[in-house]
């Protein structure tokens, strides 16, 4: 089937030599990788539609009126039998619940530390691993992590991190007895060992994805620098880290959207305990919905989450977008 | 960074992220009861076959097991296909505003999870889906749509549009056109697909703890997570081994298929 690779098909009608610059889109208008027009001979715009069907059958009666529902929901008082509507009394209420409060802050932590920890440490040892003879293997160890979900890590880490676990024990052997503590049990320290543990799962990813960045490095640059004298910190800050800027973004991005999203790894390790001091917005929605069955509130906060994660998701969202970051090939 | 200083670097991250693994290895492999309440840090025993048959059976992790690996077979293979065609239908075929349908499904990928759940509990309460393999297979297939649409379509507007032309004019149906051209040439973004996918479903905690209850029903996850929360009396060497039994499907695909696995998120950057 291949041979019709070859210039078979009737000149382009568009094949006009160079073309104006186009202004960038943003979102996928019919582009020059769409062959066939409407009105062309097998059939009209219709003929499309049941293609495409399944697809949207599937996420419009299972992912978009759920949705819609949710939205419309968080404007009612709803304990699972009963609903009255109510406005905006659930989101009025959200203001002074100092469970809110914490879960917010506790989010907010996620996110620095998430930016802080996977994002740095991934740079970092990129960086220390690119171009080291044994720095494929060394990356391929601590990319494992990414493989195994984070429900098992979290049963991992719940070993490493008990009152009785593998890290206070490591500290008490080493005569650091003051440091072991509780480290599950008590804000703020619950909610930085997750983030630590955490840490151990998703810098892998962010180790890949700036490997590739380096290695887009290209060695004329190097080389141009290296003969204007620069070298070690001045090369990583003027050269390295600028190229890395488009890898950068998205691996930000993805940090904040993943650690907005952060699930699994709480609700193994403590549940959003104790008495909720570790719950993140994530959690705190879970709890309300379906362990205390304030439906509406709980649709409210997930609406609340939703509106912080999308915000967020836009920074990177925008070069993801067809036409932006993929037509430049 | 000097020579030596970054080889010292490198060795010391690699020991801090081998150092979990190591000790989920050495105590799943203690046996249960001798475990003395504390981390062993030495190798105790071999004593791995009883743990994961206790968390196999008393937990119940060989059912969930079982339904996992057809949940996340089945619903990666539906998922990529479905999401197949629909890339084709917004990108080579005549849809009119491709624009609106992208977002339609690509809007599944952005939120999370918590914005479908009350309803879907809802919907899945009054339709008797609740706790059915089906029902957890239809909402895997939904969730996973997404996303397989996106890098799928990624791939496939790099395809030249000469390809559809040419075998228009050679008189090639539609779906001649999809299974005999479109299907061939993306074949690794396929399969990258399927396995992000694949991935995914079996990972997924969320869904399973919300839409299903019973041992045969419930994803692996979610039994790992019940056997880490009621069986805690069994003793850590048995929970170890659960979730080192859990993870070793994706370890292997993982192993197996590192370049294609990684395509999918690193479709993004590149």
């Amino acid at each position: 089937m291949t041979e019709m690779v070859t210039p078979a098909g009737p000149p382009a009608p568009d094949a006009r030599a160079p073309r104006p610059p186009r202004a960038r889109r943003r979102v996928p208008v019919r582009g020059p990788h769409q062959a066939v027009r409407p009105g062309a001979r097998l059939g009209g715009p219709l003929a499309a539609l049941p293609w495409a069907l399944p697809a949207f059958a599937f996420v419009g009666v299972l992912l978009v009126y759920p949705f819609a529902r949710s939205v419309y929901g968080s404007f009612f008082e709803d304990n699972g039998f009963t609903s009255e509507f109510t406005g905006l009394d659930n989101y009025a209420r959200l203001a002074d619940d100092p469970v809110f409060g914490r879960s917010l802050l506790n989010t907010l932590l996620w996110v620095a530390g998430t930016l802080l920890l996977p994002v740095l440490a991934g740079l970092v040892i990129a960086v220390a691993t690119h171009r080291l003879r044994w720095g494929g293997a060394a990356q391929l160890v601590i990319v494992l992590p990414f493989a195994i979900s984070g429900t098992a890590t979290a049963a991992l880490w719940y070993f490493m991190l008990s009152s009785d676990g593998a890290v206070n024990q490591a500290l008490r052997a080493v005569g650091l007895d003051s440091w072991a503590q509780a480290w599950l049990l008590e804000w703020p320290q619950n909610t930085l060992a997750l983030i630590v543990a955490s840490t151990w799962q998703a810098t892998g990813l962010n180790v890949v994805l700036f490997a590739i960045g380096l290695r887009a490095l290209p060695r004329d640059t190097v080389e141009a620098a290296q003969l204007d004298g620069a070298s070690g910190w001045r090369m990583f800050r003027h050269i390295t880290l600028p190229h890395l800027r488009a890898v950068t973004v998205v691996v930000v991005g993805m940090a904040i959207v993943n650690s907005l999203k952060a699930f699994d790894m709480i609700w193994i390790l403590t549940q959003g305990g104790p008495s909720r001091s570790s719950e993140t917005l994530a959690l705190t929605m879970y709890r309300e919905t379906f362990r205390l069955f304030h439906v509406g509130y709980g649709s409210a906060i997930a609406l609340v989450l939703s509106v912080v994660v999308v915000a967020s998701s836009w920074l990177y969202l925008r070069r993801q977008m067809p036409d932006t970051g993929w037509a430049k090939a | 960074m000097g020579r030596t200083a970054r080889h010292v670097f490198v060795a010391g991250c690699v020991a801090l992220w081998l150092l979990p693994l190591y000790l989920l290895v050495v105590n799943a492999l203690t046996p249960a009861a001798d475990y003395r309440g504390e981390p062993d840090w030495t190798l105790q025993g071999f004593a791995l076959a009883d743990n994961v048959g206790t968390a196999w059976k008393e937990a119940r992790i060989g059912d969930s097991f079982q339904a996992s690996l057809l949940y996340a077979t089945v619903c990666g293979l539906v998922a990529v296909l479905v999401a197949a065609t629909a890339a084709f239908a917004v990108v080579v075929l005549p849809i009119p505003r491709p624009a609106f349908w992208f977002w339609l499904i690509y809007s599944g990928t952005l939120f999370p999870l918590q914005i479908f759940l009350a309803p879907l509990f809802g919907l899945y309460a009054d339709t008797g889906l609740y706790d059915t393999r089906i029902g957890l297979m239809l909402v895997y297939v939904a969730w996973a749509v997404p996303f397989a649409f996106f890098l799928i379509r990624n791939q496939m507007t790099t395809m030249p549009p000469e390809l559809t032309e040419a075998a228009l004019i050679d008189g090639a149906s539609f779906r001649r056109i999809f299974w005999r051209v479109h299907v061939p040439l993306l074949r690794a973004g396929l399969g990258a697909a399927f396995l992000f996918q694949f991935t995914a479903v079996w990972n997924d905690l969320l869904l399973g703890l919300t839409l299903s209850r019973s041992g045969d029903v419930q994803p692996v996850m979610a039994s790992l997570a019940t056997l880490r929360a009621t069986y805690a009396s069994s003793g850590p060497p048995v929970i170890l081994a659960g979730a080192l039994v859990v993870s070793v499907p994706t370890l292997v695909l993982f192993l197996l298929f590192r370049g294609l696995f990684l395509r999918g998120v690193t479709a993004s950057v590149r």
